[in-house]
């Protein structure tokens, strides 16, 4: 259509191409989080404008790699140079909007992330669906009047009713016709996730940071596979409860911990609000691996094999480092359940190594 | 993008119209083509400069994104746009009002007389609108020959240096006499701040490559009258809009719209001087003292137009209102007026750019290419600076050293395509000076 179109599409290639560069920092950082919306991320991104001689202060030192053209530094320079305002546009720093979906794909790219195969062949009749049909009853306020006239016309020439030097048409009750809603089958792509957190007193703010980082991305990925994604968040300590997105991150108690707490809810959710039948199920569980007695570990192997695995398309147990924590959990469950092959365990022992545990986690393809 | 639209009647009878009140107020602009644009073909003819033909850019794109984006969170709205040609070609929004396109039309007579009229103008290309299809053709070829990623390679880098220019250049050439459009030879001449056009001459260059760097040296010096004149171009266009509109031009019901209009187009964001409000003061304050307008606005650009023009009295009435409260230095006692108008001067003096020139080429070593930085008290913000440095450094297919002032400390950064270092020197002290 027009020019700048092919000017604007080099420009999101440009862009995509930066992200793309800058992924692997993205994921290892928790950068990304505080800037999405409902439908796309806003990125910032500093070094795609062009180097030129300017005005400007020096004072924050050059600091290094990313630093150097970082924010208050250009902010200020150009604020220096205003002199000239009103010519020079942009005063901040450029945001570029990138769709999850986008985001999704380049994730997947960079992680070689197969796409989610469907689990049975089930669809899905739903009730929307467009006014693009017609049918022959209907309220008033869907009366297709162009139509209804049509056939008026039409009867009323067939009959010889037609007078030229008195044009007048009189539809009856069968020339009318109704808008129509067409019904359409979809398929089936509904999927809840449950992150599932112990907020025991060993989970420090760096491993709720890494639970934060692999949830989001995870979420991303999963929403790109799903049209309708829901997103359920459980802490537990010694007891387990449901709660919002703030209180899942910022939430810290103390005490004991009972994962099997958070299986026995995770399975009650199951049960009453998300049925398999409806359902793509991915209950995610992060923890420091210590458990408060084997009995209790106990349980929930038998949880998981009994009831939980069956229902769900993966099982996700991600182990966070942490100083206090003994990592058993981990060992526990692999031991365990050595052939079961819907759950996926990872540990985690620094940023760094999240791409990995995130890859483990979807690379499965389920 | 197609052109040629024919406006509607009633837009046509207004342009005929307020043509005629400029004519008869004495303005005389080059014949003005209005074009009536939906919002969406308005933002990427502004992305273009006003140009519906320019060789490919993501920057534009880029532009196109940021104005479409200001577009519908009705942020920023695009009133005018008015291209230096001749015929001048200027842009109607549709979803403009009908006084806000009168309003617009009058501002455009003013703009028009301004770019005929104005000295600093004289030597610009005046079929500028088929110079920029004709080198966006040659860019075309040259990504045909030789690919996308290197035409935007050496684009961008160009771009980084496209302020390396001597904005008095063109009018030296006009007055010796050689023809419309000058600055088209290159110069090896040194020393000179004409950076692009010494690398038009001397650098190791391919065919493709020199033919881009004419192409948008060109647009360079082309552009280049538009950032000296900011101030005195719009304020004189806005007098005009002003002056014709309450001349006689306006029905009695459009009089508080006009005003409303006329206000929030000359409206202050603090701490960012309006050069549509600055200019417009120091135009009525000209009217004022009973000077010859015509006279001023054939001479002047910003720095001497206001040098001219403002004392401490008018800055005393006039300098917070346009915004320019930031100049004054902070102090006891009586507010420095004399301080402030030097400020400004300074800061609009070179276009507003720093004053940076090439002064010496080592022939006989590495051929390295030895830049200073005019300082004027204010400091190169060196992050930029170092990355702009390599694109040149590229460019030359050499060296780059640049001397110039941090904090007081003499300065030498030695860039070379990759790698920039920075050395202390008290030689930067006295040749930036």
């Amino acid at each position: 259509m027009l020019r700048i179109d092919a000017d604007r599409a080099r420009f999101r290639e440009i862009v995509r191409g930066r992200i793309r560069t800058d992924l692997k920092r993205y994921l290892s950082t928790g950068e990304l989080i505080g800037r999405s919306g409902n439908h796309s991320v806003s990125i910032p991104l500093p070094q795609i404008e062009l180097p030129r001689f300017v005005f400007g202060s020096n004072d924050e030192g050059s600091g290094a790699g990313q630093g150097e053209s970082g924010e208050s530094g250009d902010a200020k320079a150009r604020a220096s140079a205003s002199g000239q305002a009103g010519e020079d546009p942009g005063l901040h720093i450029l945001e570029v909007e990138v769709e999850f979906d986008d985001l999704a794909q380049m994730l997947g790219e960079a992680l070689a992330l197969p796409k989610i195969e469907p689990r049975g062949h089930k669809t899905m009749e739903t009730e929307s669906g467009r006014y693009s049909g017609l049918r022959v009853h209907g309220p008033e306020s869907l009366r297709h009047f162009r139509r209804s006239f049509k056939n008026a016309l039409k009867r009323t020439l067939a009959s010889g009713q037609w007078d030229p030097a008195r044009p007048c048409v009189w539809p009856e009750r069968e020339d009318l016709r109704f808008r129509d809603k067409k019904s359409v089958r979809k398929p089936d792509s509904s999927a809840v996730v449950v992150h599932m957190m112990d907020v025991s007193g060993s989970m420090g703010r760096e491993q709720k940071e890494i639970v934060r980082i692999q949830a989001f991305w995870i979420d991303t990925w999963l929403r790109s596979q799903y049209r309708n994604l829901e997103v359920v968040y459980v802490v537990h300590d010694a007891v387990a409860k449901v709660v919002d997105q703030h209180t899942f991150f910022h939430l810290r108690e103390s005490g004991g911990t009972k994962i099997s707490s958070a299986y026995e809810l995770c399975l009650r959710l199951i049960r009453e609000q998300y049925r398999p039948e409806d359902w793509n199920i991915y209950p995610f569980h992060y923890s420091d691996g210590d458990n408060w007695s084997a009995r209790d570990t106990e349980s929930c192997v038998s949880l998981l094999r009994d009831e939980l695995l069956p229902r769900v398309n993966q099982f996700c147990y991600g182990q966070v480092k942490s100083a206090h924590g003994s990592g058993q959990f981990k060992k526990d469950l692999d031991a365990a359940l050595p052939s079961a092959d819907k759950l996926v365990t990872a540990a985690v022992g620094e940023k760094s190594e999240i791409p990995e545990s995130i890859k483990a986690f979807l690379g499965r393809g389920r | 993008m197609h052109l040629k639209r024919s406006l509607p009647a009633a837009l046509k009878y207004q342009a005929v119209r307020v043509e005629e009140a400029a004519r008869r107020a004495g303005l005389d602009g080059y014949e003005v083509e209005f074009e009536l644009l939906p919002p969406d073909a308005l933002n990427a003819v502004a992305a273009y400069g006003g140009f519906p033909v320019r060789y490919p850019s993501w920057r534009f794109g880029m532009e196109y994104e940021r104005l479409e984006k200001g577009h519908r969170w009705g942020l920023s709205r695009i009133y005018e746009l008015v291209v230096n040609n001749d015929p001048a070609y200027a842009y109607l929004v549709s979803s403009n009002s009908l006084l806000e396109q009168k309003l617009v039309m009058a501002h455009v007579f003013g703009h028009a007389d301004f770019f005929k009229h104005n000295l600093w103008f004289a030597p610009t290309d005046r079929k500028m609108l088929d110079t920029l299809a004709s080198d966006a053709t040659k860019v075309r070829r040259a990504i045909d020959r030789v690919g996308q990623e290197r035409v935007e390679t050496f684009v961008d880098r160009v771009l980084s240096v496209e302020t390396l220019i001597d904005p008095y250049l063109p009018l030296r050439e006009w007055r010796a006499g050689a023809a419309a459009g000058a600055g088209t030879a290159g110069t090896s001449e040194l020393p000179t701040y004409d950076v692009l056009g010494f690398l038009l001459e001397r650098a190791p260059l391919e065919a493709f490559e020199r033919e881009v760097l004419g192409c948008l040296r060109r647009e360079a010096y082309y552009f280049a009258p538009q950032r000296m004149t900011k101030i005195a171009n719009e304020g004189w266009a806005s007098y005009w809009h002003s002056r014709l509109l309450t001349g006689g031009l306006l029905e009695a019901e459009e009089i508080v719209d006009f005003a409303d209009c006329h206000s929030s187009a000359t409206a202050c964001a603090p701490g960012r001087l309006n050069p549509y409000k600055l200019g417009l003061e120091c135009w009525r304050s000209a009217e004022r003292r009973g000077l010859d307008l015509f006279a001023l606005r054939r001479a002047h650009n910003d720095v001497t137009l206001l040098d001219t023009l403002i004392d401490e009295e008018f800055l005393e009435r006039e300098l917070a209102s346009c915004g320019g409260a930031r100049l004054l230095p902070e102090q006891e006692g009586p507010p420095d007026y004399a301080a402030a108008k030097a400020k400004l001067l300074q800061e609009l003096s070179w276009g507003g750019l720093p004053q940076i020139g090439l002064v010496a080429v080592d022939e006989a070593g590495e051929r390295e290419l030895q830049l200073v930085h005019r300082h004027d008290g204010r400091d190169l913000q060196l992050a930029q600076a170092r990355e702009t440095l390599k694109a040149l450094a590229a460019l030359w297919g050499g060296p780059v050293h640049l001397l110039t002032i941090e904090n007081g400390q003499g300065r030498r950064l030695v860039a070379s395509a990759d790698e920039v270092r920075t050395l202390e020197t008290r030689e930067a002290l006295q040749r930036c000076a």
